[in-house]
C-alpha cells in the first residue's frame, strides 16, 4: 500500500534501531523519502540495506544530544538539501533508571538534553515555515507512558518525557494556523535494544498489567505513520499512549 | 548587532522568506501575525533588554520601527 509518494521527505530520528528503525522502514515502504539520521553510520547503511526502497532513503550521520543550539540550523541545512520537508518523526531517546536518592544534576541534565531539549530544538528548525511545506506538516514525538503514568525509579525519565507531551500540547496552538500537525506517540514496554535489560518488567505479577505481552516497534510504527499521514488530518496536540492497556 | 545582522535577525523573527528591507510594511508581511508580534517582544527583549508590551505592538508599522526599539 502506498500512502506517501518519494516526493514527500521525511525526518526520522533515531533511526538506526528499535522504533526509528521501524518508523523508517515503515514510510520508506509506503513510498515516501526517509533522511534517516543517527549516530551510527554503520547500523544506517544496514538499514539503507534492508528497506523496501533503498534509492529513497537517505543517510545522516549525526549525535543530536550535542550543540543542541544549533539543531534548527542543522534542520535548514538539511532543507538546503533535501527541500522542504513533509514531517518528522522523533524518535531518538534514552532511558534512565534511577530513583530520587540516587539522583545527581547531571544525570538529569543529560537525559533532558536527550529526551526533552534535542527533540524540542529540532522541532523548531522543523517548524520553521520556511524548512516545511506548511499545510499538511506533520510532526510525530516519541514520549512514554512514564509521562502520563510512572513507575519507580522513573523521575527524571518521566519528568522529561512528560515535559516533551506538554510542549507538544503548546506547539500544537501555535503552529495550526498554517496548518502542520504536531502530536505524541507514547509506548511502553516495546521490545527494542533500549529496553534489552529490562526483561524482568514482565514477571507473573505483571501479566495482569500488560495483558498483550510485550509490543513490537512495529506495533509504534504503524500509529506513527498513521499520524504523519493525512488520514490524521484531524488529529493535532495528541499524546496517543500504546501500552497493552497497562496504564489504565 | 549592526543593522545588516539585524535585517537577518529579522528574518528568522519572522519566519518569511519574503527578503525584508528596513521600510518593509508589517501589514504587508503574511506572516505579521500574533505569534510573530509575540516572537518580535522576545527577540527585543533576549537581544537588547528591551521591554515592549502588546500595547505597542500597534504602533510599530515597518521593520525600521522595530529597529527603532532596538536601538539599532
Amino acid at each position: 500500500m502506498s500512502e506517501f509518494i518519494k516526493e514527500q521527505f521525511f525526518i526520522v530520528t533515531g533511526a538506526s534501531s528499535g522504533l526509528g528503525e521501524a518508523t523508517a522502514l515503515e514510510l520508506n515502504k509506503q513510498g515516501a523519502s526517509v533522511v534517516a539520521i543517527a549516530r551510527r553510520e554503520d547500523k544506517l547503511k544496514e538499514l539503507k540495506s534492508k528497506c523496501a526502497n533503498p534509492d529513497n532513503l537517505y543517510i545522516e550521520v549525526k549525535d543530536l544530544s550535542q550543540d543542541i543550539d544549533n539543531l534548527p540550523d542543522y534542520i535548514k541545512t538539511l532543507k538546503e538539501k533535501y527541500g522542504k520537508f513533509r514531517g518528522m518523526a522523533y524518535c531518538a531517546g534514552a532511558g534512565s533508571i534511577i530513583p530520587i536518592r540516587a539522583l545527581t544534576y547531571q544525570d538529569t541534565l543529560k537525559l533532558f538534553n536527550i529526551n526533552y531539549f534535542a527533540p524540542l530544538f529540532m522541532a523548531k528548525g522543523i517548524l520553521d515555515k520556511r524548512n516545511n511545506i506548511g499545510k499538511g506538516f506533520s510532526l510525530v514525538c516519541i514520549a512514554s507512558s512514564a509521562g502520563v503514568s510512572p513507575s519507580k525509579g522513573q523521575c527524571i525519565y518521566s519528568g522529561s518525557k512528560g515535559a516533551l507531551i506538554m510542549s507538544i500540547k503548546a506547539i500544537s496552538k501555535e503552529v495550526s494556523s498554517y496548518g502542520a500537525r504536531v502530536n505524541c506517540v507514547s509506548p511502553s514496554i516495546i521490545k527494542t535494544p533500549m529496553t534489552v535489560n529490562d526483561e524482568g518488567i514482565l514477571k507473573d505479577d505483571n501479566k495482569e498489567k500488560y495483558p498483550f505481552g510485550w509490543g513490537e516497534p512495529h506495533d509504534v510504527a504503524n500509529m506513527i505513520c498513521y499520524l504523519l499521514s493525512d488520514k490524521a488530518k484531524y488529529i493535532s496536540g495528541q499524546n496517543y499512549v500504546i501500552d497493552s492497556g497497562g496504564s489504565l | 548587532m549592526d543593522r545588516q545582522e539585524f535585517l537577518e535577525q529579522m528574518q528568522d523573527v519572522m519566519q518569511t522568506e519574503t527578503e525584508l528591507n528596513f521600510d518593509t510594511k508589517l501589514e504587508d508581511l503574511e506572516e505579521w501575525d500574533s505569534l510573530a508580534a509575540m516572537a518580535t517582544i522576545a527577540f527585543l527583549d533576549q537581544n537588547f533588554k528591551v521591554r515592549i508590551t502588546y500595547k505597542d505592538i500597534p504602533l510599530l508599522k515597518t521593520i525600521e520601527d522595530i529597529a527603532k526599539k532596538a536601538g539599532v
